[in-house]
């Protein structure tokens, strides 16, 4: 549907919906992208709010950080054998629909709680990751930067990990202060931090 | 799921009785006629497994205005992923039972009851001793059991356990293996392809072996396979096979027959004893699909669009799940999930007269292999002229912790997508 057929359709389906008035509730199906998310939800959650430890929440994501790790994965630079078919069926469908469907979704906070002290200890040895995440870990979309707040604590923990042993895009130049900070930072202070930032609102 | 035993049929069906007539329905002693006469426009859903409850939840999402009827015996949903860690003693079948209570809320409306017939040339189901009349039907029936094709299999098939559809039969198979005394033999044995869960036997056998090897340690694992090697993530299970030196693997072992007397099982070479046997018969698609003719010539799967999931041989009837054969996906819980939301939001696109939406699906499926370590393979699919292609597949690159806690939040965040 990258043709212009596909964006008369859409212009036409915009059309049919206004004619059938506002009184109908807009039903999800009237977003064309919400049938190209089907296989998304499994692991994500609904609309991208993965309650679980281990997906991250995708909902809300920036559109141009959504596209790179898509491309990242496809290509295999971000490794995840469970992302890297789904990243190809995105490019199949259409990212920037996929990506623009998630950007619109209205991010909920991991429901899951961390102790109170680890996050108390995550605070105190952040200071080094604000310059980039600043003080509340929220997203910079001029640099690329993803919002923490609120992700899931294993997946963040899990995340630097593959930062420090340069899984995770090597040799990219963006990334190389950050990989750098992970390098000197202890193992054992990763579910700290993740906590920390997972208890952001 | 919906294979249940004569008693827990009978439970099941007295309780649906009793939320029926809470919800509105009349029970079974009500149901003459047109019970429940339709106004606007009707879906009847029958089966609420992983494809059925997927379905009617998106219907529901997708369109309030169309009323969903979900047809299933059973009160509360029972989860054959990760049902084998019921026999490692690592979870409860209460931990992977989930009530019904999220697709209420959504309006959809239930029958704890089973569907006797179906009448495509009317679009009626038959329950009871009365119809349901509906526009559009999703039949997500699961599998059945070809007892037939082994030798004194049909006579004993109440006692013989598959424990392939999570329930009393995995509970009672848990119990028999701690039963046995150390230094028995477990005997399980693996259909011919095309069966539910590829991988899943061999999960199984990972986890009887872990659990024997920790309890029982001269006891043994003998894996009668009728298949001529491991199916699904070959190479992955043989890693982790290495470390259960008690497991006896036999492929291109097909059983051919059994004798409960003498506790043995037969292939074409041999005769084998069991002390605790885990008999996995060949499949088909479940009965209510071949009662209704949806199954091709050879009488076992359903033929189905690639896109719409209508079945070839009726119209207006869409097949989901395991039933289905002639796309590209292995019968997982993951593509019965997809395969239920694309029927879903193809139903409610014809039933407003809009364009059906190109929705390929993806297969996300882990299996344990310890306690604590999992392995998965991915696939995901395009959809080329009409028909389901695969993109690419791929493997984890070995077991790991951290592959099993992944396989940990994609079971709380699937269950959510399809009962919540």
């Amino acid at each position: 549907m990258t043709t212009r057929i596909g964006i008369s359709l859409a212009i036409a389906t915009l059309a049919l919906v206004a004619a059938l008035g506002a009184a109908e509730a807009a039903g999800p199906l009237d977003d064309p992208a919400f049938a190209r998310v089907i296989t998304c939800g499994a692991c994500h959650g609904v609309n991208g709010n993965s309650k679980s430890d281990m997906q991250p929440i995708i909902a809300g994501l920036d559109v141009a950080y959504f596209k790179r790790q898509i491309e990242n994965y496809a290509t295999g630079k971000r490794l995840s054998p469970e992302m890297e078919p789904y990243a190809k069926q995105v490019q199949f469908l259409g990212v920037e629909s996929v990506a623009g469907f998630f950007a619109a979704q209205k991010r909920e906070p991991t429901p899951l709680r961390v102790a109170p002290e680890s996050i108390t200890r995550g605070r105190a040895a952040s200071t080094p990751c604000m310059a980039c995440h600043g003080p509340d870990g929220r997203a910079d979309v001029t640099r690329l930067v993803p919002a923490l707040a609120g992700q899931p604590p294993g997946y963040l923990a899990q995340q630097m990990v593959l930062f420090k042993i340069d899984t995770r895009e090597p040799s990219e130049s963006l990334l190389l202060a950050k990989k750098a900070i992970m390098r000197i930072t202890p193992d054992s202070q990763f579910p700290d931090l993740a906590a920390y930032y997972s208890s952001l609102r | 799921m919906k294979g249940v035993t004569r008693r827990q049929f009978l439970r099941s069906s007295s309780v649906g009785l009793g939320l029926g007539l809470a919800g509105g329905l009349a029970g079974c002693a009500g149901m003459k006629g047109d019970f429940a006469p339709k106004s606007g426009r009707r879906v009847v859903v029958i089966g609420g497994g992983w494809g059925g409850a997927t379905a009617a939840r998106y219907i529901r999402m997708a369109d309030p205005s169309i009323e969903v009827m979900l047809i299933e015996p059973n009160t509360e949903f029972v989860s054959c992923p990760f049902s084998n860690l019921v026999l490692s003693g690592l979870r409860t079948i209460e931990s992977l039972t989930q009530p019904y209570d999220g697709l209420r809320r959504r309006g959809v409306k239930f029958i704890h009851e089973s569907v006797t017939a179906i009448e495509p040339d009317t679009r009626r189901v038959r329950v009871g001793e009365g119809y349901l009349a509906y526009d559009r039907l999703v039949v997500s029936p699961g599998i059945d059991f070809q007892w037939e094709q082994i030798e004194g299999l049909p006579a004993v098939k109440d006692s013989v356990l598959h424990a392939w559809k999570a329930g009393p039969q995995t509970v009672e198979l848990a119990r028999q293996i701690q039963a046995m005394p150390d230094g028995g033999n477990f005997v399980l044995t693996v259909p011919p392809v095309a069966y539910r869960c590829p991988p899943g036997p061999y999960e199984r056998i990972c986890q009887v072996a872990w659990y024997l090897k920790a309890n029982k340690p001269k006891s043994k694992v003998i894996v009668l396979d009728a298949n001529q090697n491991i199916v699904s993530k070959t190479a992955l299970f043989r890693a982790a096979w290495q470390a259960y030196p008690n497991i006896d693997y036999r492929a291109s072992n097909k059983v051919t027959g059994i004798d409960t007397s003498t506790r043995q099982v037969r292939t074409d070479f041999d005769k084998v004893k069991y002390d605790v046997l885990n008999l996995i018969p060949p499949q088909r698609a479940g009965a209510i699909a071949v009662q209704a003719d949806l199954v091709g010539a050879d009488k076992r799967w359903c033929e189905v669009d690639h896109v719409t999931y209508e079945s070839v041989k009726q119209k207006g009837i869409h097949v989901v799940g395991d039933a289905t054969i002639g796309l590209p996906v292995p019968k997982s819980g993951n593509v019965a999930n997809n395969m239920g939301k694309a029927a879903a939001l193809s139903i409610v696109s014809l039933l407003n007269g809009q364009a059906v939406p190109i929705m390929p699906p993806g297969n996300t499926c882990y299996s344990w292999v310890s306690d604590r370590e999992a392995i998965a393979v991915v696939n995901a699919y395009k959809i080329e002229n009409g028909k389901v292609v695969q993109i690419e597949q791929k493997l984890t690159p070995a077991q790991s912790v951290s592959v099993a806690q992944r396989a940990e939040g994609w079971r709380q965040s699937i269950w959510a997508d399809m009962l919540s």
